[in-house]
């Protein structure tokens, strides 16, 4: 089958797992999680020969759930995590493109990792985009970086805002106002014809496949609470990180940002560090994953299974590695939820 | 526990964030229920909550060993064993099994209830396995009134624990007294608004 041979090249151009920071991290959960069922029973299912060509698609399956569409892919699966609180957003031609470039299409893409519970995640899933319109649509036409700075700084302080003042969801039951210890990671590209911007807030990422040989260009860097400047920071607010099972702010939480988690405020901030890259010629995807892909996958690898995908020429060919990085991550055992968007980032001519 | 001074001026643990009339009041409590002999490679805190409601409703909160996560944080599920010679009687050597919520340094904890005083409001449990890195965790609850003006009721939480491996005392204490803290301050904003619900409002003049 087409996957198994996709696998098969992959397993040739695969590098090895990051670091031994990530690998032991990876392995210490993993041991934790030894005992757990087996991994989410995640297919790729057949293209269905029907479906209109340029028709954005999403299809649900027992574990997984894959979106597929001409100029992105996105795959989700719970994994080996006891229940999927991960969430993804894709909102084609969200905002209009600033007068000062003249017209154009935005496209918003974002991965939300939650912990405590799911509903934080949903909510940056189904806010998020709508807020960052607003924001752009109040700022000045210019589209410098720093006006996209501090529309993403906006747009996130208010996600946080909402995330702490709701409570459950209708599916989750938690009680109103008593969610404090619930939050999400929050990585967002936002693609325009001649730039890529980035805002980051927790430990997903966001990566560049440059093509012409060039490595990979990271787009994001993970807030760890032992990050040096992130370190730096707790700990002027008063706050401390000691290694738990990893470094945790107060020994509690594994990242030094995230939307909501209101218990650990001022520790845990939800401002975000924002990238705006010119996009080049030769660029070929951008990946955003959460951690459940970067704890096992280095940025190296999942850019060859992404240019492998990218050389068999298929049509869906982002689609395809999406489904197969979250598959390389279930195969070296990541212990968490897994999620994938991979948009293709070559010239319209192509 | 810090020792106290055999006589002179009573000197209220740091951190506690009580008065020393209050401790003196406590001080009964704290000797009878919150000491322990600590050995090397353990360490040992004491919390306390002022409630702002009767201690006979925060008691009935605090001596949940079914339904901790009443108010406690953190917690996805719990489920008490079966026994088949108790039935639903919460007595000592009960155990439950709580499920964590994601995200934190742990998945799972198997606790014993260790005492249930309904007349001295006395609650205790021990951490007998799962999944973290609590070893040899015990605690005891306790719910005391405070004499003076207006309803106040101080729950002591105190505990003794291990010290794991490449962590210090103050790592741990830090962690746990993180944890305990915010039950601590949920326990408060749970008692305080069930009774404020189930009052009568003022008689209008």
């Amino acid at each position: 089958m087409s996957m198994a041979q996709v696998c098969c090249d992959s397993a040739v151009t695969a590098a090895p797992v990051a670091g031994p920071e990530a690998e032991a991290r990876a392995r210490a959960r993993a041991e934790r999680r030894r005992r757990a069922a087996e991994a989410g029973r995640w297919k790729h299912a057949a293209a269905a020969g029907t479906a209109a060509a340029d028709a954005t698609r999403k299809r649900s399956l027992e574990a997984g759930e894959l979106l597929v569409a001409r100029k992105h892919g996105a795959a989700s699966v719970a994994g080996r995590r006891r229940e999927m609180e991960d969430a993804v957003s894709v909102r084609e031609s969200f905002a209009a493109e600033g007068d000062a470039d003249g017209g154009g299409r935005r496209d918003f893409y974002g991965v939300f990792d939650g912990h405590g519970c799911s509903h934080v995640a949903e909510a940056c899933r189904d806010r998020m985009h709508d807020l960052l319109a607003e924001e752009l649509a109040a700022a000045d036409g210019s589209g410098s970086a720093a006006t996209w700075t501090a529309a993403m700084e906006r747009s996130f302080a208010r996600m946080d805002a909402e995330a702490m003042s709701a409570g459950g969801s209708a599916a989750c039951r938690c009680d109103p106002h008593k969610c404090d210890h619930v939050g999400s990671t929050a990585v967002v590209a936002v693609v325009e014809e001649r730039r890529v911007v980035v805002a980051n807030c927790g430990d997903s990422r966001a990566l560049l496949c440059r093509g012409g040989g060039a490595p990979p260009l990271p787009l994001s860097s993970d807030h760890k609470p032992d990050r040096p400047d992130e370190l730096e920071r707790i700990e002027a607010a008063g706050g401390r990180v000691i290694f738990w099972e990893g470094a945790r702010v107060l020994g509690v939480l594994a990242m030094s940002r995230a939307i909501g988690d209101g218990y650990l405020k001022p520790y845990v901030s939800s401002v975000p560090e924002v990238t705006v890259t010119d996009r080049a010629d030769a660029d070929e995807c951008l990946i955003l994953a959460s951690d459940g892909l970067w704890d096992v996958v280095s940025n190296e690898a999942a850019c060859e299974v992404a240019r492998a995908c990218l050389r068999r020429g298929r049509a869906r060919w982002c689609a395809e590695a999406a489904a197969l990085l979250t598959k390389l991550a279930l195969a070296r055992r990541s212990s968490d939820n897994v999620s994938v968007v991979v948009v293709d980032l070559r010239r319209r001519d192509h | 526990m810090d020792q106290q001074g055999a006589g002179g001026d009573v000197e209220v643990p740091a951190g506690l964030g009580l008065t020393a009339a209050e401790y003196e009041q406590l001080r009964p409590t704290v000797d009878a229920h919150h000491r322990y002999a600590v050995g090397e490679g353990q360490c040992s805190s004491l919390l306390a909550q002022r409630i702002h409601a009767p201690p006979a409703a925060v008691w009935a909160i605090v001596r949940r060993f079914d339904c901790p996560q009443v108010y406690k944080h953190f917690i996805r599920s719990c489920a008490v064993r079966p026994d088949p010679d108790a039935g639903d009687a919460l007595r000592p050597g009960r155990l439950r099994e709580v499920c964590v919520i994601s995200g934190l340094p742990a998945s799972t904890s198997t606790e014993r209830l260790d005492h249930l005083d309904d007349a001295a409001r006395v609650f205790g449990f021990s951490i007998t396995g799962g999944e973290h890195r609590l070893r040899n965790y015990r605690s005891v609850t306790t719910v005391s009134e405070l004499a003076g003006p207006g309803i106040c009721t101080v729950v002591l939480e105190s505990y003794a624990v291990d010290v794991p491996d490449g962590n210090t005392e103050d790592d741990t204490r830090l962690f746990a007294d993180t944890v305990i803290r915010l039950n601590l301050q949920k326990l408060k904003s749970v008692a305080e608004a069930s009774t404020s619900s189930s009052a009568p409002p003022p008689p209008s003049e």
